[in-house]
């Protein structure tokens, strides 16, 4: 049965994860993102889950690791300067192909910054913040409702793909209260990662199956592996051959990007008649649509298009929109990050302008709309 | 008196290279040891010792049997 209630982002994210079969949490708390860690603190030994509080982020990195190894769903919690210690974790992750969800609710950085200011400066660093080359998922909810939906599809990708899915929050998104339906448990679709179906004497650890996606036992069922973040071969094993280094590489990539198409979630409104388009994800994407609105009473075509999937970018996408409109926007509250990406697919077709926003504040419909405006009149 | 190699944990660090008094240890062209100088091994156990990644099993023949 669907349940009526009045619940933070932050909440929606715990109780999401706890539907979705989470039942390891690992991290140290940091505002804006403590709620997370203080709701799963109570609910999850009531369901026969762990709550552990490690000494710091890369500790709780570790613990989540270990986890889901041993065939827990496995979740953590953290805002930016705990997301920057989390990095090479999440690296050995994304190697190792350990299925986990790691949770930036985003505050305002670099460094300490302003602990409850929102700002969405961590995008380029769900994409790039560990070293090396590798495939990433990172999802952006923009209500509080969507944050419930979207963590839940985080977990099912990231056990579906066998890689870290990164959920990146606005701090307003976290804090803020709204009245949301939940659907029906029963109506939720889970995703449990693919065990392996040959015996355990010729099982092999990152053997990929067609999909580019080797199953997955848990330590304990019985298959024997080993897990490294150096480059291996199937066995799990390090290798020294060229051949067999970029094989794996190019999987880690391959296994999302083959999948590119149900992984890429967005929504676009008014984009039918759209002479001009907004790209926007999280909490600006409601100022932006505000703006649109007031936008089309004035008569301007003016569409939206919201990218709930960050990464991998949604190429196909931006570049429709390009072909369609002579103008996109891209309001970011940060120094002007994804807008580099919806350039570099836009390549010219269309012009795109950054809007960027620093101060710690959220965007007002009426900043997005001035820009409109001020855009139509150049235009004459 | 044997000296044993389990090659496939091996990730090429060099330790036992290094350490090794006698010369008789060495990385292939994959990055991976071998046994160059089998002869040259007295046994002493410390490629056993230092390896970080447990590739060695070092048995020393004694009045007693075989000590590993």
């Amino acid at each position: 049965m669907s349940r009526t209630v009045f619940m933070q982002g932050n909440q929606a994210c715990a109780e999401a994860a706890i539907v979705a079969g989470v039942r390891f949490f690992a991290g140290y708390p940091i505002t804006p993102s403590t709620e997370i860690a203080e709701i799963l603190a109570r609910r999850l030994p009531q369901i026969g889950g762990k709550f552990i509080q490690m000494e710091d982020e890369i500790a709780g990195m570790g613990a989540i690791c270990g986890a889901s190894l041993a065939g827990v769903k496995a979740l953590t919690a953290t805002s930016g300067p705990g997301f920057s210690l989390k990095q090479e974790l999440i690296g050995y992750a994304s190697m190792t192909e350990i299925p986990m969800v790691i949770v930036n609710v985003q505050r305002l950085g670099p460094s300490t910054g302003k602990p409850t200011a929102p700002a969405q400066g961590d995008v380029m660093q769900a994409r790039w913040g560990s070293h090396g080359d590798r495939g990433v998922i990172a999802l952006y909810p923009s209500t509080v409702r969507e944050t419930f939906d979207i963590t839940i599809q985080a977990i099912n990708f990231s056990e579906k793909f066998r890689t870290p899915v990164i959920l990146l929050l606005d701090e307003v998104i976290g804090h803020m209260r709204e009245k949301i339906v939940l659907p029906a448990v029963e109506s939720i679709k889970l995703v449990e990662r693919k065990k392996p179906t040959v015996p355990p004497d010729e099982f092999l650890a990152y053997k990929p199956d067609e999909d580019g996606i080797p199953p997955m036992p848990a330590f304990g069922d019985g298959y024997r592996f080993h897990v490294t973040g150096l480059a291996h071969d199937e066995t799990g094993f390090p290798s020294g051959s060229a051949e067999i280094t970029n094989a794996l590489i190019q999987r880690l990539h391959t296994k999302i990007e083959n999948h590119k198409e149900e992984i890429t979630l967005y929504q676009e409104y008014f984009m039918e008649d759209a002479e001009m388009a907004i790209v926007a994800y999280g909490v600006t994407y409601r100022s932006a649509i505000a703006a649109v609105k007031q936008a089309r009473k004035k008569g301007l075509k003016v569409g939206i298009v919201k990218l709930i999937t960050i990464w991998p970018f949604a190429d196909e996408v931006i570049n429709k929109i390009a072909k369609q409109v002579k103008v996109v926007f891209v309001p970011e509250m940060n120094y002007g990050q994804l807008v580099n990406e919806v350039e570099r697919v836009a390549a010219g077709q269309a012009k795109v302008i950054s809007l960027p926003k620093v101060d710690g504040n959220l965007f007002t419909p009426q900043e997005i709309l001035s820009a409109l405006e001020e855009e139509v009149n150049r235009r004459g | 008196m044997t000296l044993e190699v389990n090659k496939i944990w091996c990730k090429g660090c060099y330790i036992c290279v290094h350490f090794c008094p006698h010369q008789v240890l060495d990385l292939d062209e994959m990055g991976k040891v071998y046994i160059k100088n089998a002869k040259q091994c007295t046994a002493c156990g410390l490629c056993e010792l230092r390896c970080p990644d447990f590739c060695f099993t070092v048995s020393k023949e004694t009045q007693g049997g075989t000590e590993k």
